[in-house]
């Protein structure tokens, strides 16, 4: 019997963290152009002294602008996608759910080609352009959440399982959407759309946007993390989690708000990148267990973990192209559910 | 009992993540080095405005079609990077590669310290400019929509590259050859094609586009009408429209005339006269990039559909960059059209790249 | 073992009627209408009853006999339609439900775990109701869990995943967490629908020795005739929601009126302890 204490969980997220921060030192020495590790950290301590102003053009402005804001940002989304999956699959009650499933994802997509339409038709200042397509994908996001939720009720409570059919309904007729206005609307200028649909962690973001979502991603899973122990009695039962003085519905409507807003703040900068969702939180649920107070931070970092690795990976390997990060995410993200589940069926 | 304040794990993560957010926003503030060449200010044909070196000496190409232009302008010397698909001519295929005209590498493109880089509205990704622009590199657009925009773009990039004297010889000599070419097609009524860029779904050019423009200053007119740029057509709508030949662009024309077999045998295809008739152009895939090589394409294309307008054809043009030797430019093969019979003058079997 | 004290409850709902009573289930009845255009179905008819700390009552009846409603309006899950329900003085329903889940512990089939965890965390579950949200378990709350384990002679399964102990283990590891709750009522329903004989008489003997121990009042809806005749201090006879008789298990256990409430022919035996026995003769 060895229970959770604070002591523990401080520990094992520490490892995580080290680890985190073994991959983004790796992930910022690799890449196209040559970076020296010592040289780097160096100036980045004197920058944070406020000793000096410049970093020396050598690699800082590759590293600093365009290396490093992409690690951030897939910091951010893996930590955003890993801690949606396994909220929903706990809300859900169902180990196949990951943040797509409830559709949020389809209608970013829908919000984003909009906006790609509707840039076309605008002239923009620099300072508003690069946010039309994010602002439009959360938009899409935020009303599908609304749209599901309003399906996914019974008895004027969130239910899992009509939840469940309502988003994928919703997710499929999105599709549905989605396909229509790439064949008609967009007619040929379908690259824009499609590479953004596969996934993407290569566009840089304004900087406004980033803080947008790193208060998002703090906020929200902060609030899934106050249900932290719910969940763990939800799991077990409903009707006993609701003898046990749990409040059930309440838990339900923090749960699938948050859950989804992460979602769709995830997909609106990067599009849907898949598996990460799905799988990081079987994995650590492997090595931690299911008590989600552990659970949730591990998925966090082992998330951004993932997800660093991942991209890394998709501008290296084939350089100087690049692959699509979800394809990345999908080649060894699929072996791994397979080895999953064979672990699980035996 | 212990109360645990929330959001512990997180702020583990939060706080390194605010370090580095705190460190790339003041590093990133760091100007980046003046430029001390002179520069100037210019617009470019996507309506932005932009400041470039008076004469860029560092410059990369994110499409194939500026590759070939800048190659025909004489200046490849300047061109220190191009993407994976530029491959004509063969030479700039020994260019550092930047990655895809979609995706790029930003950082091969910052390590390469390019005073300009060139881009194509149609082709290239809003994005991309914007990054580019986040980290101070300069780019300029071009949007041809018809033949002469592209001749025009010619001259307007010579100028913006600081080398009008090229840009002008060009010029004048590509609209010369079209010049030439519509005397020689005067009076003539102009086929009615339909373009294949793509068989399974049938895809087709809209009018928009310098394709159409294209075809039409080679005799021949689009038989589609609409806006879109590339509209997927219905068989049904073709067959309607019964046009005289079908146009495809191809590297390779025997392997054309193999697809072009196996299109007729599919069903609905052979209600087509030109399918029954076998009247179908290749040309060479120069007429897909905007680019002064399009002019040869235009010519060929004319020639396949005019035949009798070329009995007396003297040998065919070349594509001549100012001033520097260019590969002979060929032209394709001609169809066998009932009742011409095969002309042994416009027979030249080709690979046109 | 050991039962940790626990504080005194803030003022009741009556603060002068007798305290000798635990549980007072006064003239309660409910109904529900399946949709507005319908009359209402009563699934329970106005019903009183009793049970003091140490007590085991039997809610005993066929099936639809309102005996699950019953137990749904005792443990706050519904609100009766008329009638109130009183743990030590105060109105079960508007109890705020932590301080429910403090005071009444439900044991029932669990449904299956997506997510299987380890016997001591299911266990420890039980102090959720003891604690605020973010809140690790203390050394206190492990003391109890541990001992709730031990009393149900299950503290060897601790560190077994749920998914792979049978299912007699698995009912006493519900019955673990229940006790973890430190409740002061008991309720449990159709604890022995999946267990042999031996695991049945093993649960039911626990049950009466940890109602004497611990002074819990215990509620135990069944249709088992003869386990609740051997056990029980009361039985509540109920038939499609009304309830016939309540009292002791031999006053309430008379052949004809068992034989109406069951249909089937029986016979009614007294043993030497004052227990009736219950046997069933085939029609042939």
């Amino acid at each position: 019997m060895r229970p959770l204490t604070l002591g523990r969980l401080f520990l094992r997220c520490g490892i995580l963290a080290i680890i985190l921060f073994i991959v983004v030192v790796i992930a910022l020495k690799l890449g196209a152009v040559q970076v020296s590790l010592y040289g780097l950290g160096r100036d980045l301590i004197h920058v944070l002294l406020g000793r000096s102003n410049a970093i020396s053009t050598e690699y800082g402005m590759v590293v600093i602008n365009i290396r490093l804001p992409r690690i951030l940002l897939g910091i951010f989304v893996g930590a955003a996608l890993a801690v949606a999956g396994t909220s929903f699959q706990a809300l859900l009650r169902n180990p196949l759910a990951d943040p797509y499933v409830l559709g949020v994802s389809s209608g970013a997509s829908v919000g984003a080609i909009l906006a790609l339409i509707v840039e076309n038709h605008l002239a923009l200042s620099p300072a508003f352009a690069g946010l039309v397509t994010p602002v439009g994908a959360f938009l899409g996001a935020a009303l599908t959440i609304g749209a599901v939720y309003l399906l996914g009720r019974h008895n004027g409570q969130i239910d899992s399982s009509t939840l469940l059919l309502g988003g994928i309904i919703t997710a499929s007729f999105l599709q549905a959407v989605i396909n229509f206005l790439m064949s008609t609307v967009l007619g040929g200028n379908l690259r824009g759309a499609s590479y953004w649909l596969m996934g993407d962690l290569s566009t840089p973001q304004p900087r406004s946007l980033l803080y947008v979502l790193g208060i998002g991603f703090v906020i929200a899973a902060g609030a899934i993390y106050t249900t932290a122990a719910d969940l763990n009695l939800l799991l077990a039962g409903e009707k006993e989690a609701m003898h046990l003085g749990v409040d059930v519905r309440r838990v339900r409507i923090v749960v699938y708000l948050a859950a989804s807003i992460l979602t769709g703040l995830a997909v609106s900068v990067s599009g849907t990148i898949g598996y990460v969702g799905l799988l990081v939180p079987h994995v650590m649920r492997l090595v931690f267990g299911s008590d989600h107070r552990m659970l949730l931070p591990a998925a966090a970092l082992g998330g951004a973990i993932a997800l660093v690795i991942a991209d890394t990976l998709a501008r290296t390997v084939v350089a100087p192209s690049e692959l699509p990060v979800g394809a990345v995410t999908a080649i060894v993200g699929a072996p791994l559910f397979i080895y999953l589940l064979r672990r699980r069926l035996a | 009992m212990l109360r645990l304040p929330s959001n512990f794990a997180r702020g583990l993560t939060s706080t390194l993540g605010a370090c580095l957010l705190v460190a790339a926003n003041s590093a990133a503030q760091a100007p980046s080095p003046a430029t001390t060449a002179a520069t100037h200010e210019v617009v470019d044909e996507a309506g932005r405005s932009i400041r470039v070196p008076l004469s860029p000496a560092r410059i990369i190409s994110l499409a194939p079609s500026l590759t070939e232009t800048v190659y025909a302008l004489g200046l490849q010397d300047r061109l220190v990077g191009d993407t994976d698909y530029c491959d004509y001519p063969p030479e700039a295929q020994k260019k550092p590669k930047v990655g895809g005209a979609i995706n790029p590498s930003l950082e091969e493109i910052a390590a390469l310290h390019p005073d300009l880089v060139l881009v194509t509205k149609d082709f290239n990704r809003l994005e991309t400019v914007r990054a580019l622009e986040a980290l101070g590199i300069p780019s300029y657009a071009i949007d041809p929509h018809t033949v002469a925009d592209i001749l025009s773009s010619t001259h307007k990039l010579a100028d913006v590259l600081g080398a009008p004297d090229a840009g002008k010889t060009l010029e004048n000599e590509l609209h010369q050859r079209l010049a030439a070419l519509q005397t020689k097609l005067a009076g003539i009524p102009p086929r009615r094609v339909l373009f294949i860029v793509w068989t399974e779904p049938l895809i087709s050019i809209g009018k928009q586009t310098f394709i159409a423009d294209a075809l039409r200053e080679a005799g021949a007119v689009s038989i589609v009408e609409s806006e879109q740029s590339w509209p997927q057509m219905n068989l049904e709508e073709v067959v309607r429209l019964q046009p005289d030949y079908l146009v495809f662009a191809a590297s390779h024309s025997s392997g054309a005339e193999r697809d072009f077999d196996v299109l007729a045998g599919r069903p609905g295809w052979d209600i087509l006269q030109a399918v029954q008739n076998r009247r179908f152009a290749v040309i060479s895939e120069a007429v897909n990039r905007p680019a002064p090589r399009i002019v040869s394409a235009i010519e060929e294309l004319a020639r396949q559909l005019h035949p009798e307008v070329f009995r007396e054809a003297s040998p065919p043009s070349k594509d001549v960059p100012a001033a520097k030797p260019a590969p002979a430019d060929r032209t394709s093969s001609s169809s066998l059209t009932i009742p011409i019979t095969p002309s042994s003058a416009a027979k030249e079997l080709a690979c046109a790249r | 073992m050991n039962t940790i004290a626990r504080s005194p409850l803030a003022s009741p709902d009556r603060p002068n009627a007798n305290t000798d009573v635990r549980l007072s289930v006064e003239q309660v009845s409910y109904a529900y209408s399946p949709n507005p255009s319908q009359a209402p179905i009563f699934t329970l008819e106005a019903l009183s009853f009793q049970a003091k700390p140490g007590e085991i009552v039997a809610v005993l009846g066929p099936n639809a006999s309102g005996k699950s409603t019953l137990l749904k309006l005792i443990s706050g899950a519904l609100q009766p339609l008329s009638g109130r329900i009183f743990l030590n003085n105060f109105v079960i329903h508007s109890l705020p439900t932590k301080t429910r889940a403090q005071r009444i512990a439900l044991v029932q089939q669990e449904s299956t775990l997506i997510f299987p965890s380890l016997v001591w965390e299911f266990v420890l579950q039980g102090r959720h109701p003891y604690g605020r949200s973010l809140r690790f378990e203390s050394e206190s709350d492990i003391i109890i869990a541990k001992n709730a384990l031990a009393q149900v002679g299950a503290l060897h399964l601790s560190d077994r995943p749920m998914d792979k102990i049978s299912g007699g283990e698995k009912q006493r590891v519900i019955l673990a967490r229940a006790l973890a709750q430190q409740p002061l009522l008991l309720l449990l329903d159709e604890p022995t629908l999946h267990l042999d004989i031996g695991a049945q008489v093993d649960l039911l003997d626990n049950l009466r020795r940890l109602a004497a121990e611990n002074r819990y009042s215990v509620v135990v809806v069944t249709h088992e005739l003869n386990l609740a005749g051997e056990y029980a201090d009361q039985v509540v006879l109920m038939q499609k929601g009304k309830c016939l008789r309540v009292g002791s298990p031999a006053a309430v256990y008379q052949r004809e009126l068992l034989e109406q409430v069951f249909q089937a022919p029986l016979s009614v035996v007294i043993a030497p302890s004052g227990r009736p026995r219950v046997t069933l003769f085939s029609n042939t």
